[in-house]
């Protein structure tokens, strides 16, 4: 394993870092917010095509760049940074790692080539109204119709639900667990796009009435897909709640630096001092968590599933902590709707929530440890 | 998963694992937990020194000192093999692999000798530091006071120069590991008229000489870890002045480069095998089952892997040859307060049985109430948390410093 930015990789964080900064400032971030759809197409394609920053971890027989998860890693962290809206999360991590994971080589080679691209958006339905994020709890079913299936039921909480025109949709087929890929201009779909405390992820809601889907593997075979998806999801997620809580902690520590009262810096009262340093302690934490998660990921290590649930835990408490301190050390601007600091509080609030809370991921770690 | 340190790394891995496998005495391993974690002030004090007093540690402290692996990161010239910080690193790591204990030479190795390396003169750096090596010169501090702990640049003890000699009175405190000293480094004025940091010489004394006392200070633990000292008169030959009359602020502040580093990989190992000890504490009270424990525990198994990962992550930068920042600071803040909290599950885990310890004189405790009172401890001592998170707010954060009153 190896640890530390390489220069490559160096250039792939300050190219990324640029583009969001031209293309996807947070001004950019709050118009897609006031208006509602929250998909930037023009920048959605340019990051696609030209940067190739979807297909970045998608094999190249696939369409993809062929690096792994340790960029993708990169990628997430600035798109944290930046509370960038699009659909990344869920079609370049999701969807895509779903299609690697499942036994599916036909369905792969059709599909992932247009998610690599960024012509088709992706997303993973699997949630549903009762907010569990274990696939257990998935009463979705899929029953067979002639060649083909048809899902009845519903899911909640989809990740860009609204934009994605292919739903990967976890559905039991004769009571097994198992995925198929559907179309968003099917039959029987209708897309609800919801409103979300967090403006700047979208979440949408499905109802599907005998909706065609194509089963992607074998009926059965989706417990093991999602037990990998579910875990790589939470660290792409932990990585995007890093960058998150970097840019916070900049913004709060900035802040100390050039507010004064009393006759002098914020900064330099210890009350505020000390509990800035406490949060450069969890974030510096955090980074080397996301950096070990990365590699185990990149390198198939039999770690992940204990790393991810560890790891899910403490990035959703470390980017809450630090949103919430940097409102706090803002003072009364900080609780403003003009100011970024609640978009960053409100993200960290739906990335704790999503996949699951802190308690919930540190009972399955402790499941995972066999306590 | 394993840091990829390069082939050269792993051959030297190779060739010491080889080495530890037939040098080292074979009842070694099983005489003492070498890796657990030793709490300052805490009770497992006797049974280390008991371990320590065994022929086959002696027999080992010999191989040892022949390959040159007491204070191997010190020059060639003085007894050590200049070991560059990943190697030591790796050396941690496989003693640590073998269960057989480093060896080493306590604040001699740690403060004292990486202080006389950098600023003594060549005929000082020959006296004393081989005899640091040799285990001859056993070293004690002296730096914080009764009137000075977390401020340390304004120690009053005085140090008057009386022709060839420096004469020094006064008192110190919280002295660990006095009763085994022979020697100490000491912290005091020698201008009362110069500005605080200005004013100190760093001295070597003889610990047994006329003058010295010192009493044992009882801890809330019930051990008597450490002491406060008084220094009536105390001569030492002015060579025992190290850097330079009134340039003892600077001494004391060294650090070498290369000590950072050296134990980031291996210094989780202790607190991983005390999780796991808690763990079966916590199944034998059938406490396992109970969520709020499990979320405890599962926070406590976080940290400690945090510990690990930010161990690596900080040896990979050693490698890098990144210069170093505040990951002592980090470190000490981060280790420190967690081994209170982990105190405060374990006793919740004891439950009721947490009320009463075992019957003896001299208040005997239970394991874990042992850990749980050593701990208070930990984020007082080496610089409180207070003092650290100065540090990091001011030299990793840019913070401005708090305003100083001048008196």
């Amino acid at each position: 394993m190896k640890l530390g930015v390489s220069a490559e990789q160096a250039e792939l964080r300050d190219s990324v870092r640029r583009f969001l900064a031209e293309r996807a400032p947070l001004s950019r971030a709050r118009q897609l917010m006031e208006a509602g759809d929250g998909l930037d197409g023009a920048v959605w394609e340019q990051a696609g095509s030209q940067l190739g920053l979807l297909g970045l971890a998608i094999p190249e027989q696939y369409g993809g760049a062929g690096f792994t998860f340790a960029e993708q890693v990169i990628v997430l962290e600035e798109l944290g940074a930046a509370l960038y809206g699009g659909p990344y999360l869920a079609s370049a991590v999701l969807a895509a790692t779903a299609l690697l994971a499942s036994s599916d080589e036909g369905c792969r080679r059709d599909l992932l080539p247009a998610i690599a691209s960024g012509q088709t958006i992706a997303t993973l339905a699997f949630t549903e109204d009762d907010g569990s994020w274990d696939p257990a709890a998935i009463r979705l079913s899929a029953t067979r119709a002639g060649d083909g299936w048809r899902l009845d039921g519903h899911k909640s909480f989809v990740l860009d639900g609204g934009s994605a025109g292919l739903v990967l949709v976890l559905a039991l087929a004769d009571g097994a667990l198992s995925l198929f890929a559907v179309e968003a201009g099917a039959p029987g779909l209708s897309t609800t796009v919801l409103p979300t405390l967090d403006q700047t992820r979208q979440l949408a809601r499905l109802e599907l009435q005998a909706v065609p889907g194509r089963l992607i593997g074998s009926p059965g075979e989706a417990a093991a897909v999602m037990d990998r998806v579910l875990d790589v999801a939470a660290i792409a997620l932990a990585a995007e709640q890093l960058g998150g809580a970097q840019r916070a902690l900049d913004m709060a520590v900035e802040y100390a630096k050039v507010r004064h009262q009393f006759g002098r810096p914020i900064g330099s009262f210890q009350a505020l001092k000390h509990r800035m340093a406490d949060l450069l302690l969890e974030v510096e934490s955090l980074r080397a968590a996301v950096s070990y998660a990365a590699e185990a990921v990149a390198e198939g290590s039999q770690e992940v599933p204990v790393v991810a649930a560890l790891l899910k835990a403490y990035a959703s408490d470390t980017y809450f902590h630090v949103a919430a301190e940097n409102i706090q050390i803002h003072g009364g601007i900080g609780f403003t709707w003009e100011h970024d600091a609640h978009l960053y509080f409100k993200r960290a609030t739906s990335s704790g929530l999503l996949l699951g809370d802190a308690s919930y991921h540190r009972e399955r770690l402790a499941t995972r440890i066999s306590l | 998963m394993e840091l990829d340190l390069g082939p050269e790394i792993a051959e030297f891995r190779a060739q010491l694992r080889d080495w530890i496998a037939a040098q080292a005495p074979p009842e070694l391993a099983g005489l003492f937990d070498w890796n657990m974690v030793m709490t300052a002030g805490g009770r497992r004090g006797g049974q280390l020194a008991r371990a320590m007093a065994h022929p086959a540690y002696a027999q080992w402290s010999d191989r040892l000192r022949e390959e040159r692996l007491i204070c191997p990161q010190w020059p060639e010239e003085f007894g050590g093999q200049g070991m560059d910080a990943v190697r030591l690193a790796v050396l941690n790591e496989e003693f640590h692999r073998a269960g057989v204990p480093r060896v080493n030479r306590g604040m001699g190795e740690s403060l004292v000798g990486p202080s006389i390396i950098v600023h003594a003169t060549p005929e000082q750096r020959a006296h004393f530091l081989p005899r640091i090596i040799s285990g001859e010169d056993v070293y004690c501090q002296g730096f914080s006071e009764p009137n000075h702990g977390s401020d340390l640049a304004a120690v009053e003890t005085r140090g008057v120069i009386s022709g060839d000699e420096i004469v020094i009175t006064g008192q110190k405190v919280w002295t660990s590991g006095a009763a085994r000293a022979n020697r100490m480094f000491l912290l005091c004025r020698t201008d009362v008229r110069a500005e605080k940091h200005a004013g100190l010489s760093y001295v070597l004394i003889d610990f047994t000489a006329p003058g010295v006392t010192y009493r044992p200070i009882r801890q809330m633990s019930g051990a008597t870890e450490f002491c406060e000292d008084f220094l009536d008169e105390v001569r030492a030959p002015l060579f025992n002045v190290i850097g330079g009359v009134n340039n003892g602020w600077r001494v004391a502040m060294t650090t070498l480069g290369h000590e950072r580093g050296g134990r980031a990989s291996v210094a989780h190992l202790g607190y991983q095998r005390e999780f796991w000890e808690l763990v079966e504490t916590a199944r034998e009270h059938g406490k396992t089952s109970d969520p709020l424990i499990r979320q405890r525990l599962a926070w406590a198994y976080t940290q400690v892997e945090l510990m690990r990962y930010s161990g690596l992550r900080t040896l990979a930068q050693v490698a890098a040859g990144r210069p170093p920042g505040p990951e002592a600071s980090v470190a000490k803040l981060f280790w420190s307060e967690y081994h209170k909290k982990l105190g405060e599950i374990a006793m919740a885990i004891e439950g009721a049985d947490g009320l009463l310890r075992p019957d003896g004189d001299g208040y005997p405790v239970t394991s874990w109430q042992g850990v749980f009172l050593s701990s208070r401890a930990g984020t007082i001592y080496s610089g409180t948390s207070e003092i650290q998170r100065n540090i990091i707010g001011e030299r990793a954060l840019g913070l401005p410093k708090d305003r100083r009153i001048v008196g």
